[in-house]
């Protein structure tokens, strides 16, 4: 053990001596350190030595794992990323050779050699930082190993020489001003002889130029700079003599100018028409905020003019360099500005024609830019343009007011009636729209401000203005003004939605409780649409007779009197007066030769605010359907009628038992055809009927019922409304593409007029005949054989009229039956399978060929 | 202008049917016991005036004639809870208060002997209405008063009314039980002839079903008259509601029955109710859709007409017409679907000379009656099947004539007397061509049914050819 440590003191020792004096002075055969050194230099050494064998004997521990591969690849991987590829290569061989060596006198602990010399390599570089900037005197370091790489071998590569250090110190320490004195310095000496060649080469010194790009950037002529009309710019005389560089430069600058000028024109020009022409509030705002951007602008230059005087703050002592201001600063100063002062003039080009949202639609296009600069600088003075625009969308939301003298806005109104506000009275003004503000948001604004309108013009109505107040608190934003502003888009729509959401709920509302929509849909459908039927039948009744009469001799009055004491008569009487009394009678007009029948009608008066949607468009088409089902209904009261004369206790009591055979033949011939016929007819009418009551008006009812629970807005109510209507009209074959099946059914309908005036004909001779029989006792005697001739050729011509009746009857059913498949646009499969439900008719087409007996 | 229909309730049967059906339209329109209009009775859309009218101190009054000839039944009313319901004007008893002994012959002698006092009773309450409509019957057909007198009513009726409606519900006998009354065929026989002349229209409530339906689809062991009354009132008051309730369509009888019966003289209307109910009796509740409604009103069990007919004829009768009046909240649109369904299943026979269809009324539900469904049908229907309880009539009335039994009570009448019993025989024949005539119905020939050829049996039954012969 003693050997051991003895020899590893003497290897440090030598490790010491080596690294503290250079390979080619030391001698390692001779290891006395006192023979060949300074007394200064022995005490270095002894100093070094101590140190190191305290850190020997130390417990000083790494906290990196021993392991030598890992070690060695670390190396590698650092020279190889410092760029010393080749180096890299020769390290990873040497270590090859160098860990392959084993046995006797071979290195054993080859990790801990391989991280001394990592540690030295890295240390080395370390050591470079502290020593350039403690300068020369590297003996201070207190234990280090001074200057320890300066020579070692292995550090060689990253420099070889002093004059490399020497630059890399310099470029730590230097800046672009020169505070080496170092009479070497190139550059400076470089930037002298610049400066006067300059000078010399120059007419016009920079200073002036300078001066003038700063007068024409303020749209003022300068001493050589002038504005040229001819080529409407800025030009600096040919005829003065200045590089080209400076030239150009200095026409760069220009632009400046004459954007100022144009942008400061267009201004000046807009303010002057300000109080006699239309510029509106938002090329009034347009206008407030270029010039509040100019005004920054002159602030800019203001500065840069005291700048321009003083002499750039040198450290140099030669204080030759020039002012401050150099065109090449200038346009750097001139940078931003430039850019805003294009943009503004771009602006003032492209919204010279326009304004209002149109404007700020234009302006929000050129807002769309990736620049920050630019984008920034465009919100900000899109929040001025933008602002009296959403002035009035605040005041439209939530007041109905439209403050647009100047037309500026993108809704319009115009004077309508109060019946056709709705529809007609506003409307958006597409150019106006500014693309910021979507279709969809547009349409709600425009929506909310109407609602409000017109509650405030048709309902009477004062109860929205706390629903618009509740809304702007919902909103967040004060009802107050200037609360939006532009890019503030969701407050926007947050404030659109809750004012469209409150205020349509409270137009609702005002729609369904006090003005009672549903119950007035709810009358037209009882009574125009003839859903009461107890009023309808009393009403056929009474005004039955009347309408029988050429229309010409009919008296409204009359017919208002009976339409009253019909009301009166049916469950009616008990509806609200108010509905009651908006019901009438109408006649239409009338042509020669029309019967009351012909130009009879009720009609609802729906009164405003209810007349929006109860139009007069809406109501006559509710009027065609009075008039089909009106007649509907009067076919089925005549059926009913001709059923009432040949009811069992009518015809059954009276058997002609005593009637000659023949004659009684054909009285049950006769009479069974009438039955049959009266059969088919009412078993189709009925069918219609209830085609028209379940699949038509019910059902269409019921959709509107459930529609107008989910409406929204009014437009939902009228839209849901509409949709009620059509379908209406659609299903009862009304519509346009039913024409031809419509015509049918009237031929139908008008053959089974026909027929009841055959079968009372028939039946009022069946009782004169029984009268007759009655009257004289019995058949016997003298007239017995006329009678039964007259009453046998009575019958036969009945029954060939009903025959006839028959056919024609047959026929136009049997075409009608055949167009309804054709009607692909609505659903008759009801009708159809209704009418055939016993296949009836689909058993004796194919035989018969139409004809049914 | 309320279309006004006068109920004439006649004889202890009659009475007591149409004493329950007051009590249930009282219900329904929330008047009270006393003719008093409920206070919670303020939801309107019902029609009052149709069966009642308003006293001058706002009491409601039905339109209704209580006849008997003994007065056991209408003192029974008199003294009971609706005492003040009625007008006691409107109350008939005869004076000596001995009954028609269940004699048709007495009863519509009686009938012709009280003539003027029946008829001043009636023309008053006519006048008293200002657009009559008709008039409704209520009366059996087995006994003595509701046959005898009814008969002679209906005729009379024919006569003075003869453009009113005349509508009647009469209780068929019970055929499976053996009858107090010995002399029910013939009864029966003589009024089904003025049912069959002097009616528009009846409506048959067969006592064999009512009870059989008591029985099985009630679960009741031996069902009381209160109960099988109950059900004769519910169908009554169920075939009003359109009436009652005016909707968009059938707010009339007379519209009501002229779709019901195309066919004059095939006029008797059977009836099926769904689902039965007895007061106050445990009900399992199921489901109640349109279909399921639809579809049980047209399983016989349902049916208030018992089929007595042989498999083999059954199948062939067919429906000349129906008309199912759906009560409570109902999807429209559902009737269309349920339709179809019933179509494409087959579930209806229908007369195959003419179109037809089922007809569907909706009706609302009274607001004032609370009931376990939602949804409730009733069925009125022509069916051929019908003739089978004619046929049965017939029958019966054949065994005793056969015998000459019984016959000497009827003798005593001026009609039967000398032994003149041609009644009985045209009442037979016009029976009979009834049948033939509700038979030619299931073949898709009866347009020319008793026509041209009198000699062609097409009916292949009997000797008839359809057309009455002396």
């Amino acid at each position: 053990m003693e050997d051991g440590d003895l020899r590893v003191v003497d290897l440090v020792k030598e490790l010491v001596h080596r690294l503290l004096h250079p390979s080619p002075h030391s001698n390692p055969q001779n290891p006395n350190p006192s023979s060949s050194f300074s007394t200064q230099q022995q005490e270095e050494y002894n100093q070094a030595l101590k140190y190191s064998l305290r850190i020997l004997s130390s417990r000083m521990t790494l906290s990196i794992a021993a392991d030598d591969s890992a070690m060695a690849e670390s190396i590698k991987r650092r020279l190889a990323t410092t760029g010393k590829s080749s180096e890299a290569l020769a390290f990873a061989d040497i270590y090859s050779k160098f860990s392959l060596k084993s046995g006797p006198g071979s290195v054993k602990n080859k990790w801990s050699v391989l991280y001394m010399l990592k540690t030295i390599s890295d240390d080395r570089k370390v050591k470079q930082k502290t020593l350039s900037n403690r300068m020369p005197s590297t003996s201070a370091i207190v234990g280090g190993l001074p200057m320890l790489f300066d020579n070692l071998d292995l550090n060689s590569r990253d420099f070889s020489d002093s004059r490399a250090r020497e630059s890399l110190v310099k470029g730590w320490n230097g800046g672009v001003l020169m505070v080496d004195k170092d009479p070497e310095n190139i550059r400076d000496m470089a930037y002298r002889e610049y400066a006067v060649l300059i000078k010399e080469e120059n007419e016009v010194s920079e200073e002036v130029l300078v001066r003038d790009v700063l007068y024409t950037c303020q749209g003022i002529d300068g001493k050589y700079i002038k504005f040229d009309e001819k080529v409407d710019a800025y030009v600096l005389p040919e005829l003065i003599k200045v590089p080209r560089c400076t030239r150009i430069m200095v026409r760069k600058l220009c632009e400046l100018g004459w954007l100022f000028r144009k942008v400061k024109g267009n201004i000046t020009e807009s303010m002057d028409r300000f109080p006699t022409e239309d510029v509106g509030t938002v090329g009034q705002a347009f206008c407030a905020a270029l010039q509040d951007e100019l005004s920054e602008y002159y602030k800019l230059l203001a500065v840069l003019e005291t700048h321009a005087m003083n002499p750039i703050p040198l450290v140099s002592e030669n204080a030759s360099s020039g002012n401050y201001l150099s065109l090449r600063r200038l346009s750097v100063w001139f940078s931003e500005p430039i850019v805003k002062m294009r943009l503004m003039a771009v602006l003032v080009d492209s919204c010279k024609v326009l304004k209002g949202g149109a404007m700020a639609g234009a302006i929000h296009m050129h807002a769309q830019h990736g620049d920050p600069l630019v984008n920034d600088f465009m919100k900000k003075l899109l929040r001025r343009v933008c602002s009296p625009l959403f002035e009035m969308v605040r005041s439209w939301v939530l007041e109905g007011e439209l403050e647009d003298i100047f037309g500026e806005f993108f809704v319009l109104s115009q004077p309508v009636k109060a019946e056709s506000l709705w529809r007609e009275g506003y409307r958006l003004h597409p150019a106006m729209l500014p693309s910021f503000i979507s279709q969809s948001l547009a349409r709600r604004i425009l929506r909310t401000g109407k609602s409000i309108n017109f509650l405030r013009v048709c309902c009477e109505d004062r109860g929205w203005a706390e629903a618009a107040t509740e809304s702007a608190a919902a909103a967040g934003t004060s009802t107050g003004r200037g609360g939006l502003g532009y890019g503030d888009t969701n407050a926007l729509e947050s404030l659109v939605t809750e004012a469209a959401k409150r205020i349509d709920k409270h137009l609702l509302d005002v729609m369904h409780k006090q003005y009672r929509f549903k119950e007035h849909c709810l009358a037209i459908k009882r009574y125009v649409l003839l859903g009461q039927g107890d009023f309808v039948q009393y009403l056929m009744d009474i005004v039955g007779p009347e309408l029988s009469e050429p229309a010409n001799t009919i008296s409204t009055f009359k017919l208002a009197g009976l339409l009253e004491s019909a009301v009166r008569s049916s469950n009616a009487q008990y509806d609200d007066p108010d509905i009651l009394d908006r019901l009438r009678v109408k006649m239409m007009p009338h042509n020669k030769g029309d019967r009351g029948w012909d130009v009879f009608s009720l009609e609802y008066d729906a009164r405003i605010p209810l007349n929006t949607i109860f139009t007069e468009s809406v109501m006559s088409r509710y009027l065609r359907i009075f008039n089909f089902l009106w007649k509907l209904r009067r076919v089925e009261h005549a059926l009913i009628g001709v059923w009432k004369t040949m009811k069992p206790n009518c015809v059954t009591s009276r058997f002609f038992t005593k009637l000659p055979g023949d004659v009684k033949s054909q009285l049950t011939s006769t009479s069974r055809k009438c039955q049959v016929l009266w059969d088919e007819m009412n078993h189709f009418v009925s069918n219609l009927q209830y085609y028209i009551m379940f699949e038509v008006l019910e059902v269409s009812w019921s959709n509107l019922s459930k529609e107008l629970e989910v409406a929204k807005d009014l437009d939902d109510l009228l839209g849901a409304h509409e949709k009620y209507l059509c379908s209406i009209v659609e299903k009862a074959l009304l519509g346009e593409r039913s024409q031809n099946l419509n015509k049918t059914l009237f031929t139908l309908l008008d053959l089974i007029l026909r027929f009841r005036s055959h079968a009372d004909r028939l039946y009022e001779g069946i009782s004169e005949l029984q009268s007759r029989n009655t009257d004289t006792g019995s058949w016997l005697g003298e007239g017995r054989k006329d009678l039964t001739k007259r009453a046998g050729e009575f019958l036969r011509n009945m029954g060939q009229d009903i025959d006839a009746t028959r056919k024609e009857y047959s026929s136009a059913f049997e075409r009608f039956i055949s167009q309804l498949p054709i009607q692909q646009h609505i659903d008759l499969k009801f009708l159809t399978f209704r009418l055939d439900f016993t296949e009836f008719y689909s058993q004796l087409r194919p035989n018969t060929d139409g004809k049914f007996w | 202008m309320p279309r006004e229909i006068i109920t004439l309730q006649v004889g202890q049967c009659g009475n007591q049917i149409g004493m329950e059906f007051w009590k249930q339209l009282c219900l329904e329109h929330g008047i009270s016991k006393d003719g008093i209009l409920e206070d919670f009775a303020t939801q309107g859309g019902d029609r009052k005036d149709v069966f009642f009218y308003q006293a001058d101190d706002q009491h409601y009054i039905p339109r209704a004639l209580l006849m008997d000839l003994e007065p056991r039944v209408i003192n029974g009313i008199q003294n009971g809870e609706y005492r003040n319901l009625y007008n006691h004007e409107n109350v008939f008893i005869a004076d000596h208060g001995g009954g028609a002994g269940n004699n048709w012959a007495s009863g519509y002698h009686q009938g012709k002997q009280y003539e003027e006092d029946l008829m001043d009773m009636i023309d008053r309450e006519a006048d008293g209405s200002d657009s009559l409509e008709g008039f409704v019957l209520c009366h059996s057909i087995a006994g003595g008063t509701g046959s005898g007198m009814g008969s002679y009513l209906l005729e009379t009726l024919n006569d003075r009314y003869s453009k009113k409606l005349v509508q009647t519900y009469s209780v068929f006998p019970n055929q499976n039980e053996t009858s107090d009354v010995v002399v029910q065929p013939y009864n029966s026989l003589l009024t089904l002839k003025r049912l069959t002349l002097n009616a528009d229209c009846v409506v048959v409530l067969d006592n064999t079903s009512l009870n059989r339906i008591a029985v099985e689809r009630l679960h009741i062991t031996t069902p009381t008259f209160a109960q099988t009354n109950s059900l004769v009132s519910t169908v009554m008051s169920a075939s009003t509601t359109t009436l009652r309730y005016p909707g968009y369509m059938n707010n009339d009888l007379v519209g009501l029955l002229a779709s019901l019966i195309p066919t004059p003289r095939c006029h008797f209307l059977m009836t099926g109710y769904t689902p039965l109910t007895v007061e106050r009796q445990a009900n399992v509740i199921r489901k109640t859709t349109v279909l399921d409604v639809m579809r049980r009103l047209l399983q016989t069990k349902n049916i208030m007409v018992s089929s007595c007919a042989r498999t083999k004829e059954a199948s062939q009768a067919k429906y000349i017409s129906i008309l199912n009046i759906i009560q409570g909240e109902v999807d429209p649109t559902q009737v269309h679907e349920s339709l179809q369904r019933i179509r494409e299943r087959k579930l209806v026979n229908f007369i195959e000379w003419g179109p037809a269809s089922i007809q569907v009324a909706l009706s609302r539900k009274s607001p004032y009656v609370q009931t376990a469904h939602r949804v409730s049908g009733l069925m009125l229907a022509s069916h051929t099947g019908i003739r089978h309880l004619f046929s049965k009539c017939l029958s019966q009335y054949e065994k005793l004539r056969k015998r000459q039994a019984f016959l000497d009570n009827y003798r005593n009448h001026p009609m039967f007397a000398d032994n003149d019993l041609t009644e009985f025989d045209e009442s037979r024949d016009i029976i009979e061509s009834l049948v033939d005539e509700y038979k030619a119905c299931e073949s898709p020939d009866y347009i020319k049914w008793g026509l041209e050829d009198p000699n062609n049996h097409l009916t292949g039954e009997g000797n008839a050819t359809g057309t009455v012969e002396p």
